[in-house]
């Protein structure tokens, strides 16, 4: 006859000589879960824009030290741009109740010849976007161009037509916010439209100095 | 008395057969563009089209769909959509939207403004939308 004891002996037996598996797979899975990807570094590079009122600033230069969360937009654009930008307000306004400091947001215009830092100051005025730590940032279409191609990004003319005098204009676009870290390296990217909010706002948290 | 209960009961299945809920605009300011999103729900038993939109919003306004091809974003002018019999159909973020051209005023959060959807087999419905903050 097996006592109960024998049993409950045996449990802590086993489980005490796995503790150490555990221990060793739970540090490992959080030191992976924790550690985002290095990669491109974008600040070899730097270009003079204008934010939106009008003053200038040495992208990605002036951002050193500081986690910039980034993407690119057309203030002309009707849908997709505006969610992207929403989705950095969202996650401005979470940090910001967090108390995490040391993090910036830059909405850089590819549409350079007409988002003129006056149109990018109505786009976030109209929107009610706290300018403290966010810049809508516009340039000469030379250096736009090559910073988005930096990026990787794309963002094509097309679909450019006319109705009676009135001509319109769209890009087809990539859709994308970068989260860059203190040093000018992409971290990591998403979805701007439809970020996973919590995704960014957790991997913003595991940059932290 | 026949006529005029005729008419009212016209009237009435057709102002009951599609309904339209949750109309809102994104801000923009004056002569840029915006999108205007809802929610129409064909409450009769056989298929209907929208086929336009007008207000005095906007200079040009269009029908437009968002759509993604090879992980970027376009736009296209649609010139119609089929709300199907019993069913609802959404304008919404990031895929149909009737989009506004060309503003001529500034549309601030708050503010509303009147459009006429133009279906085949109604009459046109006047909605009201609001314009939100995003």
């Amino acid at each position: 006859m097996i006592s109960k004891n024998y049993f409950s002996n045996s449990i802590i037996r086993k489980t005490v000589s796995i503790l150490p598996l555990v221990l060793f797979i739970t540090i490992l899975w959080n030191g992976c879960a924790k550690k985002l990807p290095d990669g491109k570094n974008i600040s070899n590079n730097n270009y003079v824009l204008l934010n939106q009122d009008s003053t200038k600033v040495n992208f990605p230069h002036d951002y050193n030290g500081k986690i910039l969360v980034a993407t690119f937009i057309y203030t002309n654009c009707p849908d997709i741009c505006p969610m992207t930008t929403h989705n950095m307000q969202l996650v401005q306004q979470q940090i910001k109740s967090e108390g995490i400091k040391g993090v910036q947001f830059a909405a850089i215009s590819f549409d350079p010849q007409r988002d003129t830092p006056s149109i990018l100051k109505e786009y976030a005025s109209i929107r009610d976007i706290d300018l403290s730590n966010f810049n809508f940032l516009s340039g000469t279409k030379k250096n736009i161009a090559s910073l988005i191609h930096e990026f990787d990004f794309l963002a094509i003319p097309g679909d450019t037509t006319t109705s009676g005098k009135n001509r319109i204009y769209f890009f087809t676009h990539t859709d994308k916010i970068f989260l860059i870290d203190q040093n000018g390296i992409i971290r990591n990217e998403y979805r701007g439209s439809h970020v996973n909010r919590d995704k960014l706002i957790s991997d913003i948290k595991s940059l932290e100095d | 008395m026949i006529l005029l209960l005729s008419l009212f009961t016209i009237f009435n299945f057709h102002s009951q057969k599609a309904i339209v809920k949750n109309a809102w605009l994104r801000p923009a300011g004056k002569g840029m563009n915006s999108a205007l999103y809802f929610d129409i729900t064909n409450n009769s038993g056989k298929a209907d089209t929208l086929f336009g939109v007008s207000s005095n919003t906007a200079k040009v306004i269009q029908i437009h769909e968002s759509y993604m091809k090879n992980g970027m974003m376009g736009m296209r002018e649609v010139k119609y959509v089929v709300v199907k019999p019993r069913s609802t159909f959404s304008f919404k973020e990031g895929g149909y939207h009737v989009m506004l051209i060309l503003l001529k005023k500034t549309l601030k959060p708050g503010l509303k403004e009147t459009f006429f959807l133009h279906i085949k087999h109604e009459r046109d419905i006047k909605i009201n939308a609001v314009v939100k903050k995003n």
